[in-house]
């Protein structure tokens, strides 16, 4: 039965209303004006992660991930994802305020980014397939609207069918992964299909692994996986710049709060050698994505590779996930700070793009004398990108990597993960680096300084704030993370 | 004669052979969409198939509420692509260009 207290369900009621009271205001009311539904939107979801922390104080939620009989569980792992989910939900609008002003239909926009954000908080919380798959088109619908939101603009109407017709085509391969799944256990709950997949028959095999095969398939469009990735750069360069931060930090690390529930644990329970293919699946989109990422001449164009890059780092710690106690941990710290670091980019992207309109990395020069608030936090943000110490991204990474070496004492290849993505991360320095000298070195055409917006300085003082915070005191961040870790020894396998 | 749990799922895989077909090969972005709609109903015809055989009604429930989320997902990408008409005056995907890298 369900539980009406527990988070998910007090957080879709909450978030909901307010989604979809908005345009009824609207609706409702005569003068036009943009500030009041970004308010509420805004307030709704502070008022959100607020409960998701207060229930997490008062010790509401169960720790790790759970299976339960229900459609939800109230768990620190969905936990964990909400908290990061709310927050680049909180950053997208905020960096809208500017964006939306003197565009029509502001209503829409910020009702759609408050419905898609609970589906994305619902993906990291379900326990049923039938409710993964509500939840992830949930998270989805909406943002094949928001991608294409600039309804005027060819770039953005074109990001928008190419998202639209490759997200539709992943929802096809999940719903597939689901019928065959189905079918062989009989069942939609994630328990009882992960404990079905490890009593087949053995001819029975290969259709299981079909069907974890097109789960990764389909979570990897989302994610952003290198053989699914096609779309990934268009979409983030087209769509409105707050929209891709909503995209890059949201609906890719739904994407992993879903294998993380799907994936791995019917591999686990499948018993093949998957972690391997898993390792290989990321140092291939590592590699590609950071070599992309250093001949584009377009800053959006350039994070969204790099965003392909970081889906790789995170993927490390999902494949060693059962050889190492970290490894899983490491992945959902790098999922926090990964959602922060990219929203803040994207979001100072927002900003230049807002009051210069520039989009290309060469006309970019001298931009640290017109813009320095917004400058600084694009710097921090890349460079936490980068794993400098101390920020954020320094910890995350070196917790992936330790998790990989230390993995080398159960499998042998686990070591050439974390040096490959030591050499990866050297690699993304460079483009990076080049970016903070374009910026910070070198001469403009102009050296005025422009107006900042406010809301992009907010903005950009909160993720500078987390990043740094983050990189020097990263233990209670550390703490959650283990707590909110899936106990994989906990999967019901018997072999 | 009754039709046996083989026969649906040839079916299923028959459509979703098309769709893929249709994805792979068709460049007009209706024709696209078609294509994922048949991947998305083969998929509904194996649960429902499979909710037949098995005692419980989880596969049709799961099958209706697919049913209802790809009609929200036509609506969405109808829009976008009537969009697109008016600014191309084509919906060939193959026109559609101005993203490169």
């Amino acid at each position: 039965m369900l539980d009406f207290t527990s988070t998910p369900i007090i957080l879709t009621l909450m978030l909901g209303a307010v989604g979809v009271i908005i345009p009824v205001i609207s609706a409702a009311r005569k003068e036009k004006g943009g500030k009041l539904y970004g308010g509420i939107a805004f307030g709704a979801l502070v008022a959100a992660i607020a409960f998701v922390g207060y229930q997490i104080m008062t010790k509401n939620v169960a720790s790790g991930a759970l299976f339960s009989k229900d459609v939800l569980s109230n768990d620190m792992f969905g936990s964990f994802f909400a908290i990061a989910m709310l927050i680049v939900g909180i950053m997208t609008t905020v960096g809208s305020f500017n964006y939306m002003r003197g565009r029509g239909n502001p209503a829409v926009y910020y009702s759609l980014i408050v419905l898609s954000t609970i589906g994305m908080v619902l993906v990291a919380y379900s326990t049923d397939l039938v409710m993964l798959f509500v939840a992830w088109e949930l998270m989805s619908i909406p943002t094949y609207v928001l991608a294409g939101y600039d309804k005027k603009n060819p770039s953005s109407n074109e990001a928008a069918i190419k998202y639209f017709l490759f997200g539709a085509l992943s929802s096809g391969i999940i719903i597939w992964g689901i019928s065959i799944a189905y079918g062989l256990t009989g069942s939609t709950n994630i328990e009882q299909v992960i404990s079905g997949f490890s009593h087949l028959s053995p001819g029975m095999l290969p259709l299981a692994i079909l069907a974890v095969a097109m789960f990764i398939a389909g979570f990897g469009f989302k994610i952003g996986l290198v053989p699914f990735h096609m779309w990934l750069p268009d979409t983030y360069e087209g769509a409105p710049p707050p929209i891709s931060a909503l995209l890059a930090a949201g609906t890719k690390k739904a994407g992993f709060a879903a294998a993380l529930r799907v994936i791995v644990m019917g591999a686990i329970a499948l018993d093949l050698n998957w972690s391997f293919a898993l390792a290989i699946i990321a140092i291939i989109t590592m590699t590609f994505g950071n070599l992309a990422a250093i001949r584009q001449k377009n800053i959006s164009r350039m994070l969204a590779y790099s965003s392909i890059g970081h889906a790789g780092y995170i993927l490390i710690g999902l494949s060693i996930a059962p050889f190492s106690a970290l490894g899983a941990a490491a992945a959902l710290f790098h999922v926090l700070n990964h959602a922060v670091m990219k929203a803040a980019a994207f979001i100072a992207v927002a900003g230049i793009v807002a009051t210069l309109s520039i989009t290309n990395i060469d006309k970019l020069a001298g931009l640290a004398k017109r813009m320095p608030i917004t400058s600084l936090g694009l710097v921090v943000s890349l460079l936490a990108l980068a794993g400098v110490p101390p920020l954020n991204g320094f910890w995350s990474k070196l917790m992936l990597f330790g998790a990989a070496i230390d993995a080398g004492h159960v499998v042998s290849w686990a070591p050439y993960l974390a040096v490959a993505g030591v050499l990866n991360s050297a690699l993304s320095l460079a483009y990076y680096g080049w970016l903070i000298r374009k910026m910070y070195f070198e001469e403009g055409e102009s050296e005025k300084r422009v107006k900042e917006p406010r809301s992009i300085i907010a903005v950009m003082i909160f993720s500078i704030i987390f990043m740094v915070g983050v990189g020097v005191y990263p233990d209670p961040f550390i703490q959650f993370a283990k707590s909110a870790v899936p106990v994989l020894t906990s999967i019901p396998v018997i072999h | 004669m009754t039709n046996g749990l083989i026969d649906f799922v040839l079916v299923s895989v028959a459509l979703l052979a098309i769709g893929i077909y249709g994805l792979a090969v068709k460049r007009n972005a209706i024709r696209m969409l078609f294509g994922v709609e048949m991947i998305i109903n083969s998929a509904n015809l194996n649960l429902v198939a499979f909710a037949r055989f098995i005692p419980n009604s989880q596969g049709q429930t799961l099958a209706l509420f697919s049913i209802a989320i790809a009609a929200a997902e036509v609506a969405v990408g109808l829009a976008l692509i009537i969009v697109a008409y008016r600014m191309y005056k084509n919906i060939d995907i193959e026109d559609f260009r101005s993203l490169k890298g």
